[in-house]
């Protein structure tokens, strides 16, 4: 299995205070579903962000799809996000001001795709997740569960190799989180690489395969266990 | 709740929100300045002379008396009754002489051992005062009693044993006008030794010194008190004040469109910016008042956190707008002809009171707004903007087929309708001081040709003898050949043929020449005016001369003249008429067939054909050669060349550009116009600057879906591009409007009518380029918030609610 993700003794603080991340060293093969857990403020928010290279370390290195992640400026960091890496929040972050399908396109129309190209394909993405009916409606008239698979129709418009989930079920019930869990889970198995933060041990067991564990920005077994091992 | 708790959320607004506290203090602080300075313009326009006579305690008569009457009387005619000031007796020589080989009209010189008094403080604009013979100290200004030459300069009096040479060291107005220039008393016997006429000078204030009447008999009573013949002249002040307010007269409608514009603006930008930052904290105030802070508490919280900056701004404002009006005043003082002008403490008193209580006002409202609402309602308004609105615009605007960036940004001004309308009204009204500014200078620079004549003729050769006529520089030429006035007892002397030749043939083997003609100055008399008025004639074609029509047309056959407005209002005639002009026992009816634009000769200067002055004066010749040049063509080189060609005998120089009073106004209103637009472009920075804050987790999620940095810059200018573009197309109408409004004003207050070209200065090109303004009014007040919101943080943005 190729490694998609690796990280060599990577820190990172915050104003100079307890780092969030010491000294992590930790690989993802491609393909693989990943859950990142711990507890609150162990530092898997940060994890994911330097993954995506929303942030940088403050000391080591961050390969992500052969990418630098560590190493690349503002623009290149924008760019490996736009083609590279599909993201998913847990208050979803989508744009109030623009419709469904609008908010869908947006990554293909930032990357040159001409508007027409892009809401074809945000349109086949919402049909797919069931949302054609609401392409021209606002986020704020939508569901929790509605919304986030606005924002997972966003995440794939550029048909990325990696998608990040940070706590994508944080703010839904539980049956519409188990709708996405099993969405993610459909579309690891479609073939994206599937790295997710939780806090629930029960979504981690049933959609990834293998569990990385920080305490305290660190990572708390190096030999990371393998979930499907330990449920048998 | 304590003040304590108030203070410390006082406390943390401000240092926690260094760059919105920084915003509100700066744009204050410019705002501030530039009410200063432009209050100051406006209210110093205003009567200065009077002010400056007052402030400078003005002769209201400068007296000449005889040389042989004794100081002592002449000292003792200070207790003549209603004399309540003297100075003096002063030594006075009018001397003539050379300078920088130019030979100088009769001028004269005050012999003064300082330049303050009891009466006639003078005030040193330049240089210092005369401290030993040899110094001169001239009058400033170009109000015809002045040399004009700058420091340093040499005047030459007399010649052989008693030559005087005098350098000037320094420039000085005098509000009266009482000489040309003053010397240390001593040099005053040298300069009568060197062929001066010499007499005495007192100079007087009275009780009462109405014009007419009373000032009549205040003379009366000092020729009472002494003998007879004693008093050889007088001066009243009105003669100073008619020709300073004239000075002034033009720039009072331009200073008060710009006044009006920059108090307008600075009210808009400081509302729009302290309301702002009032509405951007909102959700704050939701915060402070769900922990406890009563209605009341919140408000004075936030009225103190804007309060503080903004009398900061005020402050430091105050200090930066008087340090920028002091040189336009100086300079404003130049052109008006007084001795100085200041920023009036009042101005120092109510401009940063009323921008004070304006922003308090501005804080107020939405702090008292926010008060009311319940702690959930206000951090729910926070920073977001209502919901739904805006929709409408993205929809319309998506499908644009520009870049997302730019359509996301162009559709974001409507989600905040109050705030865009007032930067939109801000950036208009910097566009349209521009535009104005701009049509404004066009047309002075036409205006100033037209008085001066230097584009048409550049180079100008006279026969020697001409005297100034306060107009453009003489240049005296041929072999000494001069045409004295009809009062000079030596006769008339006439330049030969072969000096009219030599003349010609040296202009025409020039390939730069393109136009000569002779020109003739004379004076006849008009039917129903009291004094004679000058003519010229052109022997030859002379449209090109530089006159501009008002009306009618050139002058195509004899007995045809034009005129300028000035004789039209003064005769009550109009173009069409017929008037009857003589010179000694020739007399000649003609008519007027066109109104120019002139000024010489107090716009009484008539032009005419050779054959029609040849009626009234048969022996004319010509007084000086106009030359125009071929486009591109050096006229220093030129001058340079005909002087090689004809000798040392001939003197041939450049025509002088004209009035200073006219580039300190093109000077002024450049800066003027700058200010304006760097005020808009600060209200601009200011609405970006807020965007960005409010809008900081939408540019976090902007750039986590994959906007680049140079798209995030790109659509954070955009919020304010299409407001720029609006501005600007309506702007260019508007300012196009105020300076056809303006132009007519500033000629009409000094009598004058304007040919239509000074007004046509915007060509299609030139509005075009006019209505960008708005534009780059809008990107330069954006950029730097447009840069600072593509380096925010992506992960930190996601972060803020």
């Amino acid at each position: 299995m190729d490694t998609i993700i690796r990280f060599d003794e990577v820190s990172k603080s915050y104003d100079g205070g307890r780092p969030a991340l010491d000294r992590v060293d930790l690989e993802i093969g491609s393909g693989e579903a990943v859950a990142i857990m711990g507890p609150s403020g162990s530092g898997k928010s940060t994890l994911l962000n330097l993954i995506a290279g929303l942030d940088r370390p403050t000391s080591g290195g961050v390969t992500v799809a052969g990418v630098r992640v560590d190493q690349a400026g503002e623009t290149g960091a924008a760019l490996f996000r736009r083609n590279r890496v599909g993201m998913i929040f847990q208050f979803f972050n989508l744009l109030d001001d623009l419709t469904v399908a609008d908010n869908v396109a947006l990554p293909a129309q930032l990357g040159g795709m001409r508007r027409a190209e892009a809401r074809i394909r945000a349109d086949e993405l919402l049909r797919m997740l069931g949302l054609a009916s609401h392409r021209d409606a606002y986020p704020a008239r939508l569901s929790g569960g509605e919304r986030q698979r606005v924002a997972i129709a966003r995440a794939l418009v550029n048909r990325p190799a990696l998608l990040l989930a940070d706590e994508p079920t944080g703010a839904l019930d539980t049956s519409t989180g188990d709708e996405i869990g099993a969405l993610l889970a459909g579309l690891h198995r479609s073939g994206l690489t599937l790295v997710l933060v939780t806090h629930n041990p029960e979504l981690a067991r049933r959609y990834a395969s293998r569990t990385i564990e920080l305490v305290d920005g660190r990572v708390a077994d190096p030999s990371t266990r393998d979930l499907q091992q330990v449920v048998g | 709740m304590s003040g304590a708790a108030i203070l410390h959320a006082v406390r943390g607004g401000i240092f926690r929100r260094r760059l919105q506290t920084g915003v509100v203090a700066f744009v204050v602080l410019i705002s501030t300045a530039s009410t200063v300075v432009a209050l100051a313009l406006v209210v110093n326009s205003e009567a200065p002379f009077d002010h400056a006579f007052a402030a400078q305690r003005g002769a209201h008569i400068v007296a000449t008396f005889a040389p042989n009457v004794a100081a002592a009387r002449l000292a003792r005619t200070a207790r003549v009754t209603g004399v309540t000031a003297a100075s003096g007796p002063y030594g006075e020589v009018r001397v003539t002489g050379t300078s920088e080989g130019m030979h100088f009209e009769p001028q004269t010189l005050v012999g003064r051992a300082t330049a303050a008094g009891p009466v006639d403080d003078l005030v040193i604009q330049d240089g210092h005062w005369a401290t030993q013979p040899g110094q001169v100290v001239l009058a400033t200004g170009d109000s015809g009693s002045g040399l004009g030459f700058s420091l340093g300069s040499t005047l030459i009096i007399g010649a052989g044993s008693h030559r005087q040479t005098l350098t000037v060291v320094g420039l000085a107005n005098s509000i009266t006008g009482s000489a040309s220039g003053w010397v240390v008393p001593a040099e005053i016997p040298l300069l009568q030794a060197a062929g001066g006429t010499s007499a005495s000078q007192m100079l007087y204030r009275f009780a009462d010194a109405g014009i007419g009447a009373p000032l009549q008999a205040d003379v009366a009573r000092l020729k009472a008190a002494l003998p007879r013949d004693a008093l050889a002249g007088t001066m009243s002040y009105y003669t100073a004040k008619v020709e300073q307010d004239g000075n002034i007269a033009p720039f009072v409608p331009f200073l008060l469109a710009f006044g009006i514009l920059g108090i307008v603006m600075s009210v808009l930008i400081v509302a729009n910016v302290v309301s702002g930052a009032v509405v951007s904290g909102y959700r704050r105030i939701g915060i402070l008042k769900s922990i406890g802070f009563t209605p009341m508490q919140v408000t004075a919280a936030y009225a103190a956190q804007i309060a503080l900056p903004a009398l900061l701004g005020c402050l430091i404002g105050v200090v930066a707008g008087n340090a920028l009006a002091t040189p336009l005043l100086r300079q404003n003082a130049t052109a008006y002809g007084v001795g100085g002008l200041a920023v009036p403490i009042w101005v120092d008193i109510v401009v940063p009171v009323g921008i004070c209580a304006l922003a308090a006002v501005a804080a107020l409202l939405p702090a008292l707004r926010a008060s009311r609402l319940s702690s959930v309602q206000a951090i729910a308004i926070g920073r977001a903007p209502q919901a739904g609105r805006g929709h409408a615009a993205h929809r319309l605007l998506g499908p644009l087929p520009l870049p997302r960036p730019l359509t996301i940004g162009l559709a974001a001004p409507f989600a905040r309708p109050s705030r865009t309308f007032l930067t939109l009204a801000a950036v208009l009204l910097g566009a349209m001081a521009v535009t104005f500014a701009v049509g404004l200078s066009s047309s002075l620079k036409r205006l100033l040709d037209g008085i001066s004549h230097q584009r048409a003729e550049p180079v100008r050769i006279q026969l020697p003898g001409d005297g100034f006529d306060g107009g453009p520089q003489r240049i005296k030429v041929g072999p000494k050949h001069s045409k004295a006035p009809a009062s000079n007892p030596v006769g008339l002397q006439v330049p030969t043929a072969r000096a009219e030749r030599e003349i010609l043939a040296a202009v025409h083997a020039e390939p730069a020449t393109r136009h000569v003609v002779a020109e003739a100055d004379d004076s006849v008399s008009v039917a129903g005016m009291s004094d004679q008025t000058q003519v010229t004639a052109f022997r030859g074609a002379a449209t090109w001369t530089g006159y501009d029509l008002v009306s009618g047309h050139w002058y195509s056959g004899p007995d045809e003249v034009l005129v300028p407005t000035g004789f039209l209002k003064q005769t009550g005639r109009s173009v069409g008429d017929t008037i009857s002009l003589a010179e000694g026992r020739e007399a000649l009816r003609v008519r007027i067939v066109g109104e120019i634009f002139d000024t010489h000769n107090r716009g009484l200067n008539l032009v005419t054909s050779w054959a029609t002055l040849r009626t009234l004066d048969p022996g004319i010749v010509p007084d000086q050669f106009d030359v125009g040049l071929r486009p591109g063509s050096s006229a220093a080189a030129y001058v340079n060349a005909i002087s090689r060609r004809l000798g040392p005998d001939y003197d041939v120089e450049l025509n002088s550009r004209g009035p200073a009073v006219v580039d300190a106004m093109i000077g002024l209103i450049g800066t003027l116009a700058a200010l304006l637009a760097a005020v808009a472009a600060l209200g601009v920075l200011n609405t970006v600057v807020l965007n960005t804050r409010e809008r900081v987790h939408d540019i976090g999620i902007f750039k986590a879906v994959g906007m680049t940095p140079r798209q995030t810059t790109a659509m954070a200018i955009s919020w304010v591009a299409g407001i720029g573009l609006l501005a600007g197309i309506v702007a260019v109408p508007l300012g196009v409007a105020l300076h056809h409004e303006i132009l007519p004003a500033m000629a009409g207050s000094v009598g004058l009518r304007l040919p239509a070209k000074y007004l046509a200065v915007y060509d299609t090109t030139m509005l075009l380029v006019l209505a960008i303004a708005g534009v780059l009014i809008a990107v330069a007040g954006a950029l730097a918030p447009a840069v600072w919101a593509a380096r925010i943080n992506t992960a930190t943005a996601l972060r803020t609610e």
